[in-house]
C-alpha cells in the first residue's frame, strides 16, 4: 500500500477519486448543497442549449405545409371517430381538454415549464426543467401539454426537476380505453421508446381494444387525474415471454421533442386512492 | 522535465468539452442513428488523455464523465469513475509504453466506449430489470458505432490543439 502511494500520481488518483465517490455520495442522499451546485453548474450550459434547440426547431414553410395538412387529416380522423363513439358533451370536454386545460378542469393548478436539458444517454428521453420546490412542484407530480400525459417529476430539487416520461417503464398508471372501457397500465418499453411510443399493459385478455382507441388516464391511483389524454392505440401485440396482450400507445405529443410542458402540482382528490368500482368511465 | 506552458492547450480542451456537452445534449443538433446519439465526451477525453501526462489526463476524464453523468442525472457517477480511472491509465500507457498514432487512438477509443457503455447496460438497464438483452444489439451498439466514428474528426481536432498551443 505504501509503495503504491510513493508515487505523487497516484497519490492525486486516489485523492480525485475519492473526492469523486463522497460528492457522489451525498449527491444520492439528497444533499441540498450538492444537488444546487451541480444545478448551479449545469444551468448556464442548459440554457445554451435549450436556445440552440428553438432554433433548430424552426420548421420550413414545405414542412409547415406538410405538418398542417397531416395534423387537417388527423383532425378530421378524430372528429369522425368523436362523432361516431360519443355523443356532444364527450366530444366537446375532450376538445376543451386538448385547448384549455384549466377552463375544463378549474381544480388543476399547473405551472408553465421550460424543458432545459435533455442527454443522449438517457433511453427514456427523460429531461430536465426549469423549476423546482421553490415554484412548488413536489415530487410525482403529473406532466402535461396540451396534447396530453407527458410523465411524472421524478427527482426534484430547488430550481430544476427530473421528469421520467410515458416512455419508461418506470412510469406506471392507470389507464382506461374510452372506447371499450377495457383498463390497464400506461408504461414504457425499451421495445419501442426509441419510436416515441409507449405501451397499455395487464389488458384483459378479452378487452375490445382496437387500433384507433384513445387511451386516457383512470385516476385509481390517485398520482394522476382522470382523463388526461395519454395517446391513440397504434396496435396490439403480444409479450414473448408471458404471451399477455398489450396496445402500443402512439401518444399525441412528440416526447422526444417536446420543450414546453406544464406541471400539475394539484387538483382535485390528489393522492386518493379510488376503488376500482369508482373508475372514470365517461 | 521539460517545461511546457499548457494554460492556452487546457483551455481550449475544456472549451471543447463544453461545446461537446451542449452539442449532445441539444435535440436536432447531431442526427440520431437508429434512435441514438453519440457519447462525445468519450473520445474527446480518451484522445486528450493519449497525447497528455498522467494528472491533466485524470482531470480531463473527470471532467468528460462528470458532464456526460450530469447530463442524464442530477449527480456524479458511472461515467465520472471510469473515465477517471481509464484516462488516468491511458496516460500513464501512452507516456512511457506507446506511440500515439490514428489507429492506437480508434483502437483504444472503439475498446473504452465498448467496455464502459456495454457495463453500464449491465449495470443500470439489463440488472435493473428495464430491458433486456436484445436492447443493446437494437440500441446501444449502433451508440457505441456512431461514438467510434466520431473519434476520427475529434483525435485530428485534439491532435491539432496539442501541437499547435501546447507551448504557446
Amino acid at each position: 500500500m505504501r509503495e503504491f502511494f510513493a508515487d505523487k500520481n497516484r497519490k492525486i488518483l486516489a485523492f480525485a477519486l475519492a473526492a469523486v465517490i463522497a460528492v457522489s455520495v451525498l449527491g444520492a442522499t439528497g444533499n441540498p448543497i450538492v444537488a444546487s451546485g451541480f444545478n448551479f453548474l449545469t444551468k448556464g450550459l442548459s440554457r445554451v442549449s435549450a436556445a440552440v434547440t428553438d432554433a433548430a426547431d424552426e420548421k420550413t414553410y414545405e414542412e409547415l405545409l406538410e405538418e398542417n395538412k397531416k395534423l387537417t387529416k388527423e383532425a378530421a380522423d378524430l372528429r369522425t371517430q368523436l362523432v361516431d363513439y360519443y355523443d356532444l358533451k364527450d366530444e366537446n370536454a375532450r376538445l376543451w381538454k386538448y385547448y384549455n386545460l384549466t377552463k375544463s378542469n378549474p381544480d388543476y393548478k399547473i405551472l408553465p415549464s421550460r424543458v432545459i436539458r435533455r442527454d443522449s444517454n438517457d433511453e427514456f428521453y427523460s429531461f430536465t426543467i426549469d423549476a423546482g420546490t421553490t415554484s412548488g412542484i413536489k415530487l410525482r407530480d403529473p406532466v402535461l401539454t396540451e396534447n396530453g400525459l407527458i410523465g411524472f417529476v421524478s427527482s426534484v430539487t430547488a430550481a430544476s426537476s427530473r421528469v421520467t416520461t410515458i416512455l419508461s417503464p418506470d412510469l406506471q398508471a392507470g389507464a382506461i380505453d374510452k372506447k371499450s372501457s377495457a383498463d390497464g397500465v400506461v408504461s414504457g418499453k425499451a421495445a419501442v421508446s426509441d419510436e416515441g411510443l409507449t405501451t397499455l399493459t395487464k389488458i384483459d385478455a378479452n378487452a375490445e381494444i382496437a387500433a384507433g382507441d384513445i387511451v386516457v388516464t383512470s385516476g385509481i391511483g390517485g398520482i394522476y387525474p382522470p382523463n388526461l389524454i395519454v395517446g391513440k392505440v397504434k396496435e396490439l401485440k403480444i409479450d414473448r415471454y408471458d404471451a399477455t396482450k398489450y396496445a402500443v400507445i402512439k401518444p399525441y405529443e412528440d416526447i422526444k421533442r417536446v420543450t414546453d410542458v406544464v406541471v400539475l402540482t394539484d387538483f382535485k382528490n390528489k393522492g386518493q386512492v379510488k376503488p376500482a368500482s369508482e373508475k372514470e368511465t365517461r | 522535465m521539460e517545461r511546457r506552458y499548457t494554460f492556452f492547450l487546457y483551455a481550449a480542451y475544456s472549451l471543447e468539452l463544453l461545446l461537446l456537452f451542449i452539442l449532445q445534449t441539444t435535440p436536432l443538433l447531431i442526427p440520431e442513428l437508429f434512435g441514438g446519439k453519440p457519447l462525445l465526451m468519450i473520445p474527446a477525453v480518451v484522445t486528450v488523455s493519449l497525447m497528455e501526462e498522467q494528472v491533466p489526463a485524470l482531470f480531463f476524464g473527470l471532467a468528460g464523465g462528470a458532464l456526460l453523468d450530469l447530463g442524464c442525472s442530477d449527480n456524479l457517477g458511472y461515467y465520472t469513475i471510469t473515465l477517471t480511472l481509464i484516462c488516468f491509465l491511458l496516460g500513464f500507457i501512452f507516456r512511457d509504453y506507446m506511440v500515439v498514432s490514428f489507429l492506437n487512438a480508434m483502437g483504444f477509443t472503439s475498446a473504452v466506449t465498448l467496455v464502459t457503455v456495454f457495463f453500464y447496460f449491465i449495470f443500470f438497464i439489463l440488472l435493473s430489470g428495464r430491458a433486456d438483452f436484445s436492447y443493446f444489439v437494437s440500441h446501444c451498439l449502433s451508440r457505441i458505432l456512431y461514438t467510434i466514428v466520431c473519434t476520427v474528426p475529434l483525435y485530428f481536432i485534439n491532435k491539432f490543439l496539442f501541437r499547435n498551443l501546447r507551448d504557446f
